[in-house]
């Protein structure tokens, strides 16, 4: 695990410093209430072909995270004042309410995982879906991983994504910018703000203190 | 000004350091674009660019890094306002060069991303044209992670300017492209271009650029760019563990000078400080810009191959010449088929795999740049295109990512007219086969006088003799007594003139039985004799037994390291499928298992009739199985691996069956509709529908509804199955039920996923809503039996 800060030491944690915690594969258990739930399979369970595309797929993941910390502040009911970005969202207002500060972040399990997928979607799609299962539960518990680690000793509200509720995918474009997400986790995001490598999040996590 | 590309061949020259730090510390505002005060405050980008050349820095990079015109309106402004402050800094000073500054789109390109590659093309056209005629030194393209867009880039400059083009991409720190590409995929591709100047810049500190300049100087040809972030200050526990500055950073400069680091400057987080200190740090490193490497290769987008002493084997099983099924595979436009024998021969071990795609009927062309695509989306090994069809050659050398191997080109005028001139463009090895306008010469000498003829050509149009491997053409025996002989001696004859051989090693014993043992023994004859690449069969046993004891017998294989892994495979196999031969098919179907339920098949052709063994074996056994997931005693992979069995079988059925016969169940569209990426509900009905014999047409995800209207209207295909996962798209789902109705009222529209249910199905119009997979199979069963 490495962190790592771009612009300057941390006797200048500026608003515009942003931080990167990466991982390997072995680093991060994978979530297996998460992954059982994917599978449609009760937890535990596993099998031969599980296990198979478990073991491929570990070699080809690739955590990383980026993440800034910024202020909150609410203009209007309704309306989160991110700094670099103003969302309109009921949702993700009631999410940060009682919140002074949030992070913001951008994870990825790397590019290879759609390079795999892909070639998986041509031979098997059984392997596909289990691979698909493994690697949208592997990524969503890196991003606990990274959201712990940030976190650490700080009371916060829980994740919540654009695409949740009423948050739309659009605000992606300004918070990917910000962290550098295509400079820092090759994620870049097509016409409909779907993120490539698929296998990404995004999320806005507030701080209560 | 003198041409920068004479300059770099004998004295270094140093790039500026960063542009944002630098003019964050000028007052510009987190999170603006800095190539914004290309307009507003060019005083200040002029200052910048100053300030760098009076630190000592020769070659200034234009502020137009992020500019195109997808990004800004006003983006021939920016960038016209961007090379005059650079132009005007650089006015009166000696030994001062600006390069047009190109980072990377913004988006991904196809088949991962979104953006096509030529229109990535014409994006950085549309900028070098700017560029050009506001007047630059060089173009420099910089910063890029993908190898594709970085050869877009490339092409763009190339074909709207003669301007040196130099070009440094973002490694991390495992040495790699976030794509995968390594540093000697990189050099192979870029040279090939014919770029003037390669390396690194961005992502990375100074000290983990020391490694990367190694390998490229032990790869490159061509004077090497290391332009470095300062450091990454790391954090552990709050508590920072270094940081570099501008003292340090010169110092491993002065350490990237001596392991070859030739044009050398700075990226984010350094500014002219750097920059002063590094020029004096390495004041008294000799320069030497790399010598001429000699490696034969060729590259993919992830890795470089390199024909050297280890054989080389090029797949040969994608060309149509004799063979059924890959033939109706092209006339039908089944991808699938042609990406699986791509996804077979690279886990054989092939190295490269051969693509052919010749058959009259057919655009080959078209055909030929579709496969290349789709083929580089599922294999990371390097591509031969192999085409008689200069046209279809060039279409395919454009769209590769890498450097590929081009077959071929031969020693007639018209070929050598026509071919040549690609490989000088785009790059690339070329197979060149030793025959001429006076035919295939009897003798091997004639044969290497006309391989000497090709290269000398080559030579005129600038590709080196390394990037010629000789095929000295197999004649078979059967015909031909002398053949193989005279075929090994044009081998030793022009091995001896240090260039490198391939065969196409299966012609040698045509008309003859049993193929494979001549095959394999004059395969071994050939390696002998010094044969490099052969084009061969990788499910031939005794190709490969000849293959891993060869590379064993000569030291090849340290350890008999891969010869033991071989033979442990090889002798595995029957054990494993002994127990097979009791399984039935339909158990192997229940279980889920695939390769025996196609043996199984295959086995049971000989007795039954083909729509037997559909309805009496693997319809029951998906039943089965299927029953006992609906019951919940058994899980959604096994009912998917079921169902990856039994299309197993019933691909192999199907070929039993003359063309009438097949039944046919119906046609299903299926698509995940417009701003929607999961998928995998749409996939599992989808391979399930097909296992219960029905015709999927599968549009993907993230469907625009005209296109699913389209694709029902064209098959005149009544049922269509559309799946959404979030909330957010369930609105694009019903406007796809909407326009769907508008064009065929008879249409029905089956839909599913997380997000719907009966309710909500009924409120946007669908006819039925499945709550899971085997649900949606039997809707689609009764709504063609009625």
């Amino acid at each position: 695990m490495i962190y790592y800060n771009l612009n300057g030491s941390e006797k200048n944690l500026k608003a515009n410093d942003i931080f990167m915690i990466t991982a390997g594969a072995e680093d991060i258990e994978i979530n297996k209430n998460e992954l059982a739930q994917r599978l449609g399979v009760s937890r535990g369970y596993s099998d031969d072909m599980i296990e198979k595309c478990r073991k491929r797929l570990m070699g080809l993941l690739s955590y990383k995270c980026a993440y800034i910390n910024v202020p909150v502040s609410f203009r209007q009911e309704n309306i989160c004042d991110l700094e670099f970005m103003q969302v309109r969202s009921r949702n993700l207002y009631r999410n940060l309410r009682g919140c002074s500060r949030a992070f913001v972040l951008g994870v990825t399990a790397g590019m290879a995982v759609d390079r795999e997928l892909a070639r998986l979607r041509v031979i098997s799609e059984a392997e596909y879906f289990i691979t698909d299962a493994l690697a949208s539960a592997a990524v969503d518990s890196f991003c606990e991983y990274a959201c712990r680690e940030m976190s650490r000793g700080m009371d916060c509200a829980r994740r919540f994504s654009p695409g949740y509720g009423d948050l739309e995918l659009s605000c992606q474009t300004e918070l990917l910018e910000r962290i550098n997400g295509q400079g820092l986790l090759g994620i870049t995001l097509t016409s409909s703000y779907l993120m490539v490598p698929m296998k990404s999040i995004t999320a806005i996590m507030g701080i209560r203190q | 000004m003198k041409d920068i590309r004479d300059i770099i061949k004998k004295e270094r020259l140093f790039f500026d350091g960063g542009t944002g730090t630098v003019l964050q510390s000028m007052g510009l505002p987190p999170g603006q674009s800095p190539e914004l005060w290309n307009i507003s405050h060019p005083e200040r980008i002029t200052e910048l660019h100053r300030s760098y050349l009076d630190a000592g820095a020769n070659i200034l990079k234009t502020n137009t890094f992020g500019v195109n015109r997808d990004k800004f309106d006003n983006y021939e402004e920016l960038i016209r306002e961007g090379i005059r402050c650079a132009k005007k800094a650089a006015e009166g000073r000696e030994k001062a060069f600006v390069a047009f500054d190109m980072g990377p789109t913004g988006q991904l390109l196809e088949p991962l991303g979104q953006l096509g590659f030529e229109a990535a093309v014409d994006i950085f056209a549309e900028n070098v044209r700017i560029a050009k005629s506001e007047g630059v030194d060089l173009i420099l393209i910089e910063t890029m992670n993908d190898s594709y867009e970085t050869k877009a880039a490339v092409l763009a400059a190339k074909e709207n300017s003669d301007l040196p083009v130099f070009v440094t991409n973002v490694y991390d720190a495992s040495g790699k492209l976030m794509t995968g590409a390594d540093p000697a995929a990189m050099i192979a591709m870029l040279e090939g271009l014919g770029v003037d100047a390669v390396g690194m810049n961005c992502s990375i500190g100074p000290d983990a650029m020391l490694g990367l300049t190694e390998l490229f100087a032990r790869y490159s040809s061509l004077p090497i760019i290391v332009n470095p972030n300062a450091g990454l200050p790391e954090i552990r526990d709050g508590e920072t563990v270094y940081n570099i500055d501008a003292a340090d950073f010169s110092g491993y400069m002065r350490e990237i000078a001596l392991r070859g680091g030739n044009i050398l400057g700075g990226c984010c987080g350094t500014d002219p400080e750097f920059i002063r200190m590094t020029i004096e740090k390495v004041s008294d490193v000799p320069y030497s810009p790399p010598e001429k490497k000699n490696f034969t290769c060729v590259s993919s987008y992830t890795h470089a191959v390199f024909v050297d002493k280890s054989p080389v084997l090029i797949g040969e099983r994608i060309n149509p010449t004799g063979k059924k099924k890959l033939k109706e595979a092209l006339r039908s436009d089944d991808l699938n088929y042609i990406l699986n024998e791509g996804i077979r021969q690279t886990d054989a071990g092939v190295h490269i795999l051969d693509v052919n795609v010749g058959l009259p009927e057919i655009d080959e062309k078209e055909m030929m740049k579709k496969c290349v695509s789709a083929l580089q989306s599922v294999t990371d090994l390097p591509l031969q295109i192999d085409s008689t069809d200069p046209e279809t050659l060039e279409g395919a050398m454009r769209l590769y990512n890498g450097k590929p191997l081009i077959n071929s080109v031969n020693g007639t005028e018209e070929s050598m007219q026509r071919v040549l001139p690609l490989a000088a463009k785009y790059g690339g090895a070329l197979i060149a086969l030793t025959i001429d306008d006076a035919g295939i010469p009897e003798t091997a000498q004639g044969r290497a006088d006309v391989a000497e003829k090709i290269i000398k050509r080559a030579a005129e149009y600038g590709i080196d003799k390394k990037d010629i491997i000789v095929d000295p053409l197999a004649l078979t025996v059967s015909s031909n007594p002398d053949g193989a002989l005279v075929t090994l001696e044009a081998i030793r004859l022009i091995s001896a003139m240090g260039v490198k051989t391939s065969l196409g090693v299966s012609n040698i014993s045509f008309g003859l039985p049993q193929r494979d043992i001549i095959n394999s023994t004059f395969y071994a004859t050939a390696l002998q004799s010094g044969l490099n690449c052969a084009i061969m069969n990788p499910f031939s046993v005794g190709m490969m037994n000849v293959y891993y004891s060869f590379r064993a017998l000569n030291m090849m294989d340290e350890g008999c390291k891969d010869y033991i892994g071989y033979a442990a495979d090889n002798t595995a196999s029957p054990a494993v499928s002994a127990p097979a031969a009791e399984e039935t098919l339909f158990n192997a179907v229940v279980k889920g298992l695939k390769e025996s339920a196609a043996e199984r098949a295959e086995k049971l052709l000989e007795s039954t009739a083909p729509l037997d063994i559909i309805n009496e074996h693997i319809i029951p056994a998906l039943n089965e199985i299927g029953s006992a997931f609906e019951q919940k005693k058994a899980y959604l992979p096994q009912l998917l691996m079921s169902a990856d069995a039994a299309t197993a079988a019933f691909d192999v059925v199907k070929r039993g069956m003359s063309s009438g016969q097949a039944e046919k169940r119906g046609d299903v569209v299926l698509a995940t509709v417009k701003g929607d990426i999961h998928d995998i509900g749409k996939n599992i009905v989808k391979v399930l529908l097909e296992s219960y014999g029905f015709t999927v047409y599968d549009l993907g995800r993230d469907v625009e509804p005209q296109v699913i209207c389209d694709c029902a209207v064209r098959h005149n295909c009544r049922l269509v199955g559309l799946s959404a996962l979030m909330t957010t798209t369930v609105s694009s789902m019903e406007e796809t039920i909407k326009l769907l109705k508008e064009t065929d009222p008879s249409i029905r529209v089956m839909v599913g996923g997380a997000v719907l249910n009966q309710e909500y199905a009924d409120m946007i119009g669908a006819d039925f809503y499945g709550a899971d997979a085997m649900d949606t199979v039997r809707y689609a069963e009764s709504f063609y039996s009625r």
